[in-house]
């Protein structure tokens, strides 16, 4: 908390109006350079490659995005509390593919409802695992994370299933061709799935939550200090148990999603990408510290991604290039970041010395 | 200066507990040695098991190190397991430009040793762009490795074109497959390197201000510290570390890949973590970290022979890790307790700066 952006002694004199104005366009988290690279990328690209400004682009750019934007959510929600969680991929798809096994063996449709539900159930079985072990026994996230992930990765390739399953229930089947916008553009259609609307709705719903309610505020007092947190008066082991279980209730979902999206269940899929959208999350100004962060911004970073990649594509740069491209943009990204904090700091050393050490 | 007792208490508390993190680890690895030997005689206790464990220890040892070394300074590198395919592909693409795929004597030898030094320059770069992230611009290690393990790995994917590389001579096979009275070479050199290390991090004073810099920062700055140039020594030692297990694994597998070891860099932090290295600085043991690799490969191999599938040892390492680290925070708190006779007191008793470390470590590998 004490290193979201205090109001800044007025040193210079007469450049300080403007100073206000450039900081409440950038944002607290940088969520505005963020946008400015969205755009001056997207208008660099329309006169690179012509057929780029088009709402084809957009949906393909959102349809990329929306599995990894839900798993951004509870990426979002760790990282502001200060921890770190890698298992959130694994129990995704742990989800997913035993949603979809469980129909199967069943011999039953639980519909997209039932499916969500018991997609939701797992995930937050599985979440509440996490959260025990960190929460009862204040043990390191990472290290946490790293074993359970382990573990429910093993646990579903022994003993779930660890093969491709190629026919879904069929409502699941079904939904997975609902779109909600259909755009015809010359001869080419391109679709805009109706996931975007729970994606849009989870994720003002988690906005709310981290703004409005006590568990927000929870949420940062923990990622600025969990000790000053908890003198406070938080209950920090409710509020830790809260958070992996919402991680995992949010991992859940977008487990399922990505089996809609994909029209398969295949258990290898998602393990190895925690990486990648923790990437996204602490592109948007996240701090890996803690107490600090937006749903905006996680956003911003999930979209710029899936848009340098899409732009990649359409530029002819071989496909092999992309995971270097985004390296790139990260190391750009947190070293700005990093040196922007220097100067900060620079600028009210005092401050600094009372407030962050 | 309380400060400097504070130091004083976490570090004896540290090495007390250091004494116990390698009695219990050398005990887990005697029960998993009697439990896997009772369970299959005459195949875990074989000679040659013993080889094939020992041909599998130095890859994931070395990683496992490196992951040491950072950890002792508070930080993590998550690029070693890209840098050491950068180093392997280096390596693997000289012996095909330079046509020495089948080349004999001398030359091999010689051509070997260069473009093994090569591929180690190749990591040391990358490592030398690591430390100037972290010491320089003073990017959290975490998110500075983060970004360079997705560049390197992205450029050794660009570079093959996720192809792997295979053509090497044998002389530079033999490193990874060949035996010295019994031991294969790459086992003898992995002992070579953790000596050494061992040497630098409890004899010298770079190893002093390594701990001391992950220990407490602020205080190895006011001690006189340079910290940015320990960090940078830092990375720059954990990509060389990264860059050897890279040549071991390419003359083990005779091929070098852009995805070769992917799931290495999660195995290395779980050794690391089960040899008593502490995650937020300050405190860890070359030997530990062997002795837990040996351990991690034993289980491994007992797995195999028992037929226990490869995702049922992915369970057991989870488990090892969560279990190892449920109990160390158990026997935490009952100590704690103890020392501390009214409850929730927080004067500076001995314990006390124990459990503060052990809460502060949820946000740990970041600091």
């Amino acid at each position: 908390m004490s290193t979201t952006v205090s109001p800044a002694p007025a040193r210079t004199d007469g450049g300080t109006g403007r100073r206000r104005w450039t900081a409440r366009l950038r944002g607290q988290n940088n969520e505005g350079v963020l946008a400015l690279t969205i755009v001056v990328l997207v208008v660099v690209m329309s006169f690179v490659n012509n057929d780029f400004f088009s709402v084809g682009t957009l949906f393909d750019v959102l349809r990329n995005s929306m599995v990894d934007m839900v798993f951004a959510l509870g990426v979002l929600i760790v990282i502001i509390s200060g921890g770190i969680d890698v298992s959130f991929p694994v129990i995704g798809i742990f989800a997913g593919y035993t949603t979809i096994v469980l129909a199967r063996d069943g011999h039953f449709d639980p519909g997209v409802a039932g499916a969500f539900l018991i997609a939701l159930v797992v995930g937050g079985l599985l979440g509440l695992v996490n959260g025990g072990l960190i929460a009862r026994f204040k043990l390191p996230t990472l290290i946490v994370t790293l074993g359970t992930q382990g573990i429910f990765r093993g646990v579903l390739l022994a003993y779930i299933g660890s093969k491709y399953i190629a026919t879904l229930p069929a409502s699941v089947a079904s939904l997975s061709t609902k779109d909600l916008v259909t755009h015809h553009d010359g001869g080419s259609i391109t679709r805009l799935h109706v996931f975007i609307v729970p994606v849009v709705l989870l994720c003002v719903a988690v906005h709310w939550m981290l703004q409005r309610t006590m568990f927000g505020r929870g949420v940062f007092a923990l990622g600025g200090d969990s000790e000053s947190a908890r003198r406070a008066g938080f209950p920090v082991v409710k509020l830790q148990l809260a958070i992996y279980v919402l991680v995992g209730l949010l991992a859940g979902v977008a487990g399922v999603m990505h089996v809609t999206l994909s029209r398969n269940a295949n258990p290898y899929e998602l393990a190895g990408t925690e990486l990648d959208i923790i990437a996204a999350v602490v592109l948007g100004g996240a701090s890996i510290l803690g107490g600090r962060g937006s749903v905006l911004g996680a956003a911003l970073g999930v979209v710029l991604i899936s848009l340098i990649k899409n732009s990649l594509i359409l530029m002819g740069v071989p496909g092999t290039w992309q995971r270097a491209a985004v390296g790139v943009l990260l190391v750009a990204g947190v070293s700005i970041q990093a040196l922007g904090a220097r100067k900060r700091s620079r600028r009210s050393s005092v401050e600094l010395a009372t407030a962050e050490v | 200066m309380p400060s400097n007792l504070d130091a004083l208490t976490q570090r004896l508390v540290a090495a007390a507990q250091g004494q116990r993190s390698l009695t219990r680890l050398l005990g887990l690895a005697v029960v998993v040695l009697v439990l896997f030997s009772a369970l299959s005689p005459n195949v875990f206790l074989s000679l040659i098991n013993f080889q094939t464990i020992a041909f599998t220890v130095p890859e994931i040892g070395l990683l496992s190190l490196a992951i040491m070394v950072a950890m002792l300074t508070g930080g993590i590198d998550l690029s070693i397991v890209s840098m050491a395919n950068l180093t392997a592909l280096t390596t693997a693409s000289l012996f095909a430009a330079f046509h020495a795929t089948d080349a004999t004597g001398g030359t091999a030898v010689l051509l070997t040793l260069l473009f093994v030094l090569a591929g180690l320059v190749v990591a040391l770069l990358a490592g030398l762009f690591n430390g100037f992230l972290v010491a320089v611009v003073g990017v959290t290690p975490i998110l500075a490795t983060l970004g360079t393990m997705l560049l390197y790995n992205g450029i050794a994917i660009a570079w093959t074109g996720g192809e792997a590389l295979y053509g090497m001579p044998d002389a530079f096979l033999a490193l990874g497959n060949n035996t010295v009275a019994g031991l294969p070479i790459s086992f003898v050199l992995f002992v070579l390197v953790g000596l050494a290390l061992a040497v630098v991090v409890n004899r010298t004073p770079l190893g002093t201000k390594l701990r001391l810099v992950g220990a407490n920062p602020t205080a190895a700055r006011f001690s006189g510290i340079d910290n940015r140039r320990v960090l940078f020594l830092t990375y720059v030692v954990t990509s060389l570390l990264a860059g050897g297990a890279g040549i071991v694994l390419a003359s083990h597998s005779a091929s070098a890949s852009a995805d070769y070891g992917s799931s290495y860099l999660l195995l290395a932090i779980v050794v690391a973590i089960l040899g008593g290295t502490n995650p937020s600085g300050g405190y860890g043991t070359v030997l530990g970290v062997v002795l837990a690799t040996v351990t991690l490969q034993m289980v491994s191999s007992g797995f195999n022979i028992i037929r226990l599938s490869a995702f049922q040892y992915t369970i057991a390492q989870g488990l090892i890790l969560v279990v190892v680290m449920v109990v160390d925070a158990i026997a935490q708190g009952r100590r704690s307790r103890r020392a501390v006779p009214p409850p929730g007191g927080t004067g500076p008793t001995p314990p006390a700066p124990r459990t503060d470390e052990v809460r502060s470590a949820a946000s740990a590998p970041a600091s």
